[in-house]
Order: structure tokens, then sequence, then C-alpha cells
């Protein structure tokens, strides 16, 4: 195994590690302000990745079919996430633990049969535009060329959610609402509207993450059973409610991933599930959270 | 005890039921008990201890194994099978509660259900010894249980049994002191008592019981596969739970009669189960909290329920 090689091998997991992260950044945003684990969260990824496959059927002769259906399909993400909120999750904010789990464990029967009745169970495959159609070589390595726009669109939502967190009013209000609700709602700030703007963010991520997966393999019923352990390892490992932490980590597991399947395919998730327990056990706030939370 | 005559009434009634019965509905009540023995040993954790263990399949799932792969590669009788799978369960429930104990709520939540896809995985690629993805089959029982009835009356007994000692233990100090830890884990701890230690025994204790479940779900199915340990089996105990009711020792079995009965009948006319009972979940947990037993103590105050609710001791009153 040769430098180049290694750097392939790198390269697939940085692109694997930006997709977790695009799933795992909202379900952290959502865990971290409304102290609500979406289990439901990869299967609405799943929802967007057959959104976006629609958005593309329609608009297959233009060259920019593809980008613009990734677009939409985070939108139509967003406004199936604010129903959700309004009409479900803000009934069970008071709610012990259980029951919201049950809710939102509901909500992947409930959206996995519904795609199943939408789109029917033939797996779906969408015709990459020319630009990212074939493969670019890296030290005459091949490379998938769509994988750096995978890697392109983590950092940029990376960069975007930090900027957006960290400069503006409303970023302001979510990171308060993440350490005391009271105190941002004695300020006189509707906590509710709060909730269900984080909310739709964060579906908007996981519709936007699945728009981004749709052109990488086909799209297929159950992809999202996978992907929503993975992710809570993500978030568990990088901490609750922690943009860079949830950055790292995801960076962190999508390498772990890459590499051990040269090594031990059949332990790569196994590897990751060990990682996340010792975590839990060791740090349950994680890498980058901080303890004071319960 | 002369209180309890109505499950006396509803044992007799279980006795003479595979007579009134037909085949298929045998296979029902069979499904019924072995759910119920299962979503009895999660509530142990849950309603009793007061934590979510969303990874509760992983003891059902190696009692299933175990018992599976002892009647196929070799001819130990099924009674010391299962026996075998309650200890194996136990054992992993303990060394996994060891790590799971240390932590409360969500973490808790998160823990179980990471070590229970954990043991998932394991047994879903380890194919020289679990068969991987196909499963298990071909397991047989033997002569004296083959038929449905015979079954059915094997898995009456032993279930029957393990509910008398869940019950048992759940009424003795030890139980009491389960409770105690679930309203106010940080004073019995005053009080000198091992917190982690009572929680512990009574993971490994529920993890047991699962494992029994397990055990008898393989020569029933005569097959079995790895999805029983993931988190979807997982899920299924907790359904039952919340529809019947965690505030009664009686809620997880009223809750498994509900599940598998709306399984038998919705499937019968359409494939779309899972869109069925995710509904089904949403109207319970928004309109019924509580469950069906929650429901109960609300609205029918005859003494049966008072019975029936006789764990309940204002726990999930306080709580909220």
């Amino acid at each position: 195994m040769d430098a180049s090689m290694v750097f392939a091998q790198f390269m697939s997991g940085l692109s694997r590690g930006m997709m977790l992260f695009l799933i795992a950044s909202g379900l952290s945003l959502i865990f971290g302000v409304m102290n609500i684990l979406n289990f439901a969260h990869a299967t609405l990824w799943l929802v967007g990745a057959y959104f976006c496959y629609s958005f593309w059927y329609l608009m297959q002769d233009y060259g920019f079919g593809l980008w613009l259906s990734i677009i939409l399909a985070a939108l139509t993400l967003a406004a199936i996430g604010w129903v959700i909120e309004v009409v479900l999750i803000r009934r069970v904010y008071k709610r012990e633990l259980p029951e919201q789990l049950l809710l939102t464990y509901a909500l992947i029967l409930i959206f996995g049969d519904l795609i199943k009745i939408i789109w029917g169970v033939e797996d779906k495959l969408i015709d990459r535009p020319p630009l990212v159609a074939s493969p670019v070589f890296i030290f005459g390595m091949p490379f998938d060329s769509y994988f750096i726009f995978v890697i392109l669109v983590g950092f940029t939502v990376a960069i975007g959610l930090w900027w957006f967190l960290k400069k503006t009013r409303y970023g302001h209000i979510v990171r308060a609402a993440v350490f005391s609700r009271e105190m941002v709602s004695a300020l006189g700030i509707p906590i509710p509207k709060i909730y269900t703007g984080v909310f739709a963010l964060g579906i908007f991520l996981a519709g936007l993450a699945g728009g981004v997966q749709a052109p990488i393999g086909s799209i297929t019923l159950g992809m999202d059973m996978a992907v929503v352990i993975q992710a809570f390892c993500v978030v568990v490992i990088g901490g609750f409610g922690s943009l860079l932490g949830t950055f790292v980590a995801a960076i962190l597991v999508g390498e772990v991933y890459a590499f051990s399947i040269l090594f031990w395919p059949q332990g790569a998730l196994v590897l990751i599930f060990i990682v996340t327990a010792c975590i839990l056990i060791l740090r349950p706030w994680g890498l980058f959270g901080t303890p004071t939370r319960t | 005890m002369i209180r309890y005559w109505w499950l006396g009434v509803i044992f007799l009634a279980t006795l003479i039921l595979p007579v009134v019965i037909g085949e298929f509905w045998i296979h029902i009540a069979v499904e019924i008990l072995i759910l119920a023995l299962f979503a009895v040993s999660f509530n142990m954790i849950f309603g009793y201890m007061g934590q979510l263990s969303f990874g509760h399949a992983a003891y059902f799932g190696v009692g299933a194994y175990a018992t599976g792969l002892l009647m196929v590669k070799t001819s130990i009788p099924l009674p010391i099978c299962l026996a075998i799978s309650m200890i194996t369960a136990g054992i992993f429930a303990l060394i996994i509660g060891y790590f799971c104990v240390r932590l409360t709520g969500i973490y808790f939540a998160i823990l179980t259900m990471a070590f229970g896809q954990l043991m998932y995985y394991i047994i879903f690629q380890w194919y020289s010894f679990t068969g991987g993805d196909d499963g298990l089959q071909g397991i047989v029982p033997p002569d004296w249980i083959l038929s449905a009835t015979a079954y059915y009356y094997l898995t009456l007994v032993i279930v029957t049994a393990a509910l008398i000692v869940i019950w048992f233990i759940t009424e003795s100090p030890f139980g009491y002191t389960m409770r105690a830890i679930r309203e106010n884990a940080e004073r019995i701890r005053f009080i000198g008592i091992n917190v982690r230690k009572y929680m512990l025994i009574n993971f490994a204790v529920a993890g047991m019981f699962a494992g029994l479940a397990g055990g008898l779900l393989g020569p029933f199915n005569r097959s079995i596969a790895p999805d029983l340990c993931n988190w979807h089996q997982s899920g299924v105990p907790v359904f039952m739970t919340v529809i019947g009711g965690p505030i009664s020792f009686f809620g997880p079995i009223i809750g498994s009669v509900i599940y598998t009965f709306l399984f038998a009948f919705v499937t019968g006319f359409t494939e779309y189960w899972p869109l069925t009972i995710g509904l089904v979940i949403i109207f319970v947990v928004l309109y019924m909290p509580g469950g069906v037993m929650g429901l109960a103590k609300t609205k029918f105050k005859t003494p049966i329920t008072k019975d029936l609710m006789v764990e309940a001791k204002g726990s999930m009153d306080t709580e909220t």
C-alpha cells in the first residue's frame, strides 16, 4: 500500500465523513436546542433523496436539473420538518423521554411506508450530469469526481452553520437556548417559534444531505437504517449540540470506516460502535460537548 | 391472595383456550406469551428502574441464538437449552449492563442501543458460527411438543412461571429498592445502598428473562434471523409497554395482546403494517399517556383495575 492509495482512501473517508456530517449536524442541532433525539432523521434524509430523484426526473433534460433538484429537495424537507414540529413534536415538549423517542420512532415507520406507497419498491438511479460523471485522477488514483462535490458541500455547510450560530442574532438565540430555555424565554423570545425554526433547519440539512446522496448510487429502501445509527455515533462522539464536535467526529467515523475496510472489512461498524461506547462511558458529553447537560 | 381470583380465572381460560380456537390463533397465542415475557422483562428496566433500554432485543436475540445453536448443533434437550439461554443472556446483560448503569436518561438509551447494535452486527457478520444474515434454519422441537397445541402448553407453563418469579422479584424489598432508585437515586445512595450494583442486578435479571423469551421463539418459528437483535426488535417491547402502560405489572402483557392481535389483523389485509402501527403509536403517545392501564386507572375504577394497578404506587403521577 503506497502513499497515493492511502490518499485515495483518505479522500473517500472524507467524503463519507462529510455525508455523515450533513446528517448528524441537523440531528445534533435539534437535540442540542430542543433536547429531542430525532430517530427519524435518517428516514427524512432518505425522503430527501427520493424527492431529489423526482425533481431530477422532471428536469432531466436540463444540465442544471440535478443541482436545482438538490436545493428543491432540501426546501421540501424543511417544509415537512416545519409541519412535523407544529403538528406533533410541539405536543410532547413536556413529556418524558420515552414518549418523545417513540413519537420520532413512529415517524420512521410512517415515512418508511409512505416512501413505498409514493415511489414504489424499485431502486432509483440518477444519471449524473457530465461535469461529475467521470472519475478524476489524483496522484494517478481514480477518484469519483462527485465526491469532491460532496466534500465541498460538507465544508460549505459547516462554515455556513458556524457563521449562522456565531455571527447572527438568530444564531445567538439558538445557542442561548442550548444552555437555558427558561432564560431565553424570560427575555421575551418566543421559544416555540425558535424550536420550530430549529427543527425545520435540522430537517432542511437532512434533506440537503439526502439530495447530495441521491446521485452517489442507487436510492434503495432501508438505506436509512444503517445511516441513522452511524449518525447517532457521530453525535455522541462529538458531543450533543457541538457543531465542531460533530464535524470532527464525522470525519473521524468516515476515516475509521474507510481504513478499516482495508484491513478488517466486517469490523468497520463494530469498531465504530466500540469507539462510541467508550466515549459514552468515559465522556458521556462527547469530545467537544459541555459536561453541564444531563 | 384471594383478591387475585380473576388471575386464576384468566389462567383457567388460557388452559382451555386451544380447545376453543383454531391452529392459526394458537400460533398467535404462543407469540403473545413469548412477547409478553419479553415486554415484562423490559419493563423491569423501564417501569421499575425508570431507564429506557433501547437495546433489549440483544438479550432476546442472544437467548434465541443460544437455544437455536444448541438445538441445531447438539442434541441437548430443550429445557436445558432454555436454561443455558437464560444464563448466556444474563451474562451478556451483566457485562453490557456494567457499563450502561453508569449512565441515565438519554445516554442510557443510546448506550444500550449502541451495544444492542454491536451484538446485532457481530451475529450478522459471524457467518461461520451464527449463519450470518441467512439466520439459523431447522430448529425442530422434540416430538413431544411438535404440535402447536403442545408447544402452546409448554410456553404457557414456562411464561407463567417466569412471570410469577418476576412478580415476586418486583414485590420483594429488592423490587421496592428499584422503585426508590427510579424516584430518587441520590437519596437512595445517601441511605447507603449501592445504586449501581442494584441497577446492574436488575438489568442482568431482566436480560435473563428476555433470553428465556428468545429461547422459546426459535423452536416455535423453526428458524431465527439476526433481525431479532436489531433496534427495531428493541422497539417492540417499548411499544407494548407504552400501549399497555408501564405503570402496571400487567401493562406490558396487555400491550403484547393488543400489539400481536393488531399485527395478525392488520397484516391480513394490508402490507402497510409499519404505517398502521406508527399511527397507533402517535395516537397513544398524544392522547393516551399511560397507555391502556393509564386510561383504565382514570376512567374505570373497579376493584380489578385497582388490583391491576398494584405496582403503580403513584409513580407516573409524581414524575410529570
